[in-house]
């Protein structure tokens, strides 16, 4: 342990005992409104927007920044502005969009401000934001946000990026002229990169020269081993362009050209560098230009990662910047105490936010009076205090004695709350004047099939009927029944409930439900393998874990009924996700939750350009798939994108690309002194909207 | 004596060279990085961090470079899932663990003697046999068992029951960021009690029969029966004689439980919210928090290491038949 440590460790001894005898006590003061909530699991990892990615992360960063757009606590699936004076507009279908940003919106007050006095927020602080996405100091992230989305944006990131990295170059750049800096850049640059890909080439030409035989090892001549060390060499250069393009190159030798080496020596990302997309009319207007339309850019910018935040409290906090949230949200952060508590204070100069109108409330809504603060002033409360649990248990027993506002319930303890058919709270709850609330989540859960695969994949009939033959003998309702007590939605095609093109009743004609044992039969006849016959082992790869083992017997028993041998191989994630991406998994199990809510982003999964390492891991490939999904991208909310959707849900579940799908139900218990509550995962800036009555705790 | 501490800390060197060796091979049989960066990771964004860490270069080099940290004591490397310096996290680790794993052994020990020298020397009789019955089912509980009940009546339900009742389910906010905030007497009561007193249920089982049977083997030796021939009293041939001469099987027992005493309960830690070094091992393992899970393994093996030293020289300090050679 460093000595500055040990050092700080002492004085940290020193000062906890001096607060314990002096008698000072932590918690709030008298008369404010104080409200404790629950983190399940160990909480966020990062309060910097631009590190998370994670649930946790979404849930403590949204107290204390904001985003363009948010959902509507009222209807979580849409959106709505939160620091625009009103939604973004577009004259051209959704290139360009013209953002006019409220102008009294303050950041936190904080060290990092002049006179510890937070300032307005501008235009350039959102440019600011969006471009540390690409900064490659935070390890790139979130940049699948916004790759490709914004004109001139990827080209910023490459640029910027190589920059930051010319310090270390700047001894073997010094006197070269412009054109020498582009070849020498060239040359340093690419050669090792070439002679790597070449070496991984050679070694992999060995290695399969080992393992060939008979008429494989007939075709490894000496001229096929050129052909592989060149086609090798090739793509490493394709890649290098595609790292570093000419018109980059040019940038950075312009650049140089004009300072020269000794500037590259503090070269450093340029957040003042221009990028195309980026148009600043005044400090509340400015205008983000697309490289194509694409609808889903508005979702990303609810997206708590393209939070607005300072470049004052970045560069003032360096890398704890991450533990030093300032933003412009509801909440100023107290303290953090990682994994364990997170508390915060209410922002003293939040923006005006009303409590959604009442008539934005359902009739449900209104039933469990959510509506009772319709156009009031938030945040309610004076201090929010979060505590993580790890484990259900002191979750729940907090929760039971009225120490927390609202609980997620754990799988574990459902029963003890609800009736297990009916979903109905328990007596000895209702009497407690606890409250329930239920959400369908936006999950797909799977078990997909690799499209490439020489006995699974392919979209002739047979291959086809093979893979429906496999759908029809899997029982997912067994399946939901046994592991998750009935709790699971079972629904057909891959857009969740509760999103557009989410097939009525969860069921399509088009796709291959089980259980039907017939029907799989009929099937296998059709796939060749009749009764299956000659029909060799399927291999199912999934992640290892308690449920998934178990689940795995069940298929199997199920798939047995119909002669199908399944060989189950369970690995830990990340060797998942590399068999996936390598297409070296004929079948595998796996589940994606929706980014956004539409199910545009579930559809994605099965565009081909999108193919493995790409999200689409079936590698499923249609090119009129292809082109409806390109289309649909461009489409806003309409009848007609609706019927798309449908259309290209029902194309895939007409090839099988998968069996499933199912979703979670998430339910929660609210406390009768907790207030407005109605628990959403869509997004998590809906705190500010809760209240506590302390005269109803017990 | 120095001398012998020099020699063994050298012949240990090896040793941890070794572990060390062999844990930095453990660590990358599956892509680290990979596996931290999850389902969205680009190779771009793979091999940034791998550079930054170093991951990039040969193994030989990266052993290197771990090793002059360790001798360094530089654990300035920050956790890949937290941000923070390792040495933060073990500074803020340290305390609330031992908040609970101090008391722990002592309790433990304290009891577990006295318990093994009664048993000892009622061997046969119903004292004895029924302590044994109850160290045997205590030790065929599980430990999770014990908590999740401990947690559930000693914290919840006597919580219903009695007003006041000081102890609680799991630490809230109330605790703040200083990791001595569980050394507070009235901290220590409401947050930390439960959770020794269930760890001293579960060990006691072990403990006990453990020294008891230290304590049988003792009390057939010749020098008992001469000091009972002799007169001396029951009191003073087991706290006096008895209890000296089984001191090293005693110290082993309790050097052996000294380095978890940092390292933390893992269970007891998770389920009452305590956030101390067991519990941040866990949550780096399920994280996959490489820096901290590869730093922190390291260290507990130049703990272990240090503490079996350390019993050695103990041995020579409360026996003097032995002597460091």
């Amino acid at each position: 342990m460093p000595i500055s440590t040990i050092r700080r460790t002492c004085l940290a001894a020193v000062l906890a005992g001096a607060a314990m005898l002096s008698g000072t006590a932590d918690g709030a003061d008298e008369g404010l409104k104080v409200m404790q909530l629950p983190i399940r699991t160990d909480g966020p990892k990062s309060l910097d927007p631009v590190e998370g990615s994670t649930t946790y992360d979404n849930m403590a960063c949204a107290q204390f920044y904001e985003t363009l757009l948010t959902n509507k606590y009222a209807s979580p699936m849409e959106m709505e502005p939160l620091l625009l004076t009103e939604m973004p507009t577009t004259e051209d279908g959704g290139t360009t969009w013209h953002f006019t940003l409220k102008d009294n919106v303050f950041f936190h007050d904080n060290a990092c401000f002049p006179g510890g006095k937070g300032r307005k927020i501008t235009a350039d602080d959102v440019f600011y934001s969006l471009k540390r996405l690409a900064d490659d100091e935070y390890k790139l992230e979130n940049w699948w946000l916004l790759d490709h989305t914004i004109a001139g944006f990827n080209s910023f990131k490459r640029v910027q990026n190589w920059r930051r990295s010319m310090p270390g170059r700047a001894d073997w750049l010094s006197g070269l002229d412009a054109d020498a800096f582009k070849s020498t850049m060239f040359e340093r640059e690419f050669e090792p990169r070439k002679a790597k890909a070449i070496e991984e080439a050679e070694k992999a030409w060995k290695s399969a020269k080992a393992q060939a035989s008979g008429k494989e090892l007939e075709g490894m001549t000496e001229a096929a081993r050129r052909e592989k060390i060149e086609q090798a060499a090739s793509e490493a250069l394709e890649a290098f362009h595609a790292a570093l393009t000419d018109e980059d190159l040019e940038t950075l030798a312009s650049e140089f050209a004009g300072k020269g080496a000794a500037y590259f020596k503090s070269a450093r990302f340029d957040y003042g560098a221009d990028v195309e997309g980026f148009q600043k009319t005044s400090d509340t207007e400015f205008t983000i230009t697309l490289t194509k339309p694409v609808y889903r850019f508005l979702y990303i910018l609810g997206m708590f990662q393209t939070s607005v935040v300072a470049h004052e409290a970045v560069e003032h906090y360096g890398k704890d910047f991450a533990r030093n949230p300032v933003g412009t949200g509801p909440f100023i952060l107290d303290t953090w105490v990682p994994k364990q508590s997170l508390t915060a204070n209410r922002n003293p100069n939040y923006h005006p936010v009303f409590y959604p109108a009442r008539e934005e409330w359902s009739r449900e809504d209104m039933r469990a009076r959510l509506h009772r603060a319709a156009g009031k002033q938030v945040p309610f409360v004076d201090r929010v205090e979060f505590t993580m649990f790890v484990e259900d248990q002191p979750m729940w027993l907090e929760f039971n004695k009225g120490n927390l506002g609202y609980t997620q319930v754990p799988e574990d303890y459902f029963t003890e709350a609800f009736d297990r058919s009916s979903k109905e709270l328990k007596e000895d709850f209702l009497r407690r004047d606890i409250r329930p609330h239920s959400n369908k989540l936006l999950d797909f859960t799977f078990r997909g099939f690799n499209m490439e695969d020489e006995l699974l994949g392919g979209y002739t009939s047979e291959k086809r009927a093979l893979r429906r033959a496999i759908s029809y003998a899997i029982d997912l309702d067994e399946i939901n029944e046994t592991f998750y007590s009935g709790r699971r939605i079972v629904y057909d095609g891959p857009i969740p409930p509760g999103l557009e093109g989410y097939p009525e009743n969860g069921r399509s004609p088009a796709a291959a439900r089980g259980r039907n044992i017939a029907k799989a039969r009929e099937m296998l006849v059709e796939a060749g393998y009749p009764n299956g016959e000659g029909l060799p082992p399927i291999r199912f790869v999934t992640s290892q874990n308690a449920i998934n083992n178990a689940v795995s017997e069940m298929v199997k028993r199920q798939l047995a009924e119909v002669n199908i041998k399944f060989e189950p191989v369970f690995l830990d994630f990340s060797t998942l996700i590399e068999t996936i991406n390598k297409k070296k998994a004929p079948m595998f199990g796996f589940a994606w939750s929706s980014d956004y809510p539409d199910g545009e982003n579930n559809l994605a999964l099965f565009y081909g350009p999108n193919e493995a390492p790409g999200s689409n891991h079936y590698n499923y490939k249609r090119a009129e798939y292809d082109a409806l999904y390109e289309q649909i991208l461009t489409m806003g909310p309409s009848e007609e994108r609706t019927a798309i959707y449908a259309r290209m849900r029902d194309m895939v579940l007409d090839d099988c690309a998968y069996v499933g799908g199912m979703a979670r139900e998430r339910f929660y218990l609210m406390n009768p002194w907790l207030l407005n509550c109605k628990p959403t995962e869509r997004y998590y800036g809906w705190f500010k909207y809760l209240d506590v009555d302390d005269s109803k705790r017990e | 004596m120095w001398n012998y501490i020099v020699r063994r800390t050298l012949y240990n060197i090896p040793v941890f060279l070794a572990i060390v060796l062999v844990l930095m091979i453990a660590l990358r049989v599956n892509d680290p990085v990979s596996a931290q960066l999850g389902k969205n990771a680009g190779p771009e964004q793979i091999a940034l961090l791998k550079h930054d860490m170093g991951m990039d270069k040969p193994l030989i080099v990266q052993y290197g470079m771990f090793l002059k940290k360790l001798v360094t004591l530089d654990f300035s490397e920050r956790s890949w899932d937290q941000g923070f310096p390792v040495s933060e996290m073990i500074a803020n680790a340290v305390p609330p663990s031992m908040a609970v794993t101090v008391p722990t052994l002592l309790i433990t020990a304290t009891i577990a003697i006295c318990v093994g020298l009664v048993s000892a020397f009622n061997r046969g009789r119903f004292t004895d046999r029924m302590l044994m019955f109850l160290a045997v089912i205590g030790m065929s509980i599980s430990v999770l068992v014990y908590i999740i009940i401990g947690q559930y009546f000693g914290a919840f339900k006597m919580g219903e029951l009695v007003d006041g009742w000081p102890f609680q389910v799991t630490v809230n906010s109330d605790a703040g960021e200083s990791p001595w905030f569980f050394f507070g007497p009235s901290n220590w009561l409401r947050y930390c009690m439960l959770p020794v007193m269930i760890n001293v249920v579960v060990a006691l089982g072990y403990d006990t029969r453990f020294y008891r049977a230290v304590m049988v083997e003792e009390s057939q030796k010749d020098y008992i029966r001469t000091a009972r021939a002799k007169g001396a009293s029951v009191k003073r041939v087991m706290f006096v004689h008895m209890l000296k001469n089984a001191m090293i099987p005693i110290i082993t027992r309790i050097m052996i439980s000294l380095p978890f005493v940092i390292t933390g309960s893992i269970l007891v830690e998770v389920y009452f919210g305590i956030p101390g070094m067991g519990r941040t091992l866990i949550n780096a393992i399920v994280a996959k928090d490489f820096p901290v899970i590869q730093t922190f393994t390291a260290l507990f093996a130049a703990l272990f290491i240090a503490s079996n030293i350390l019993t050695d020289v103990l041995y020579a300090l409360v026996d003097p038949r032995v002597r460091l050679s």
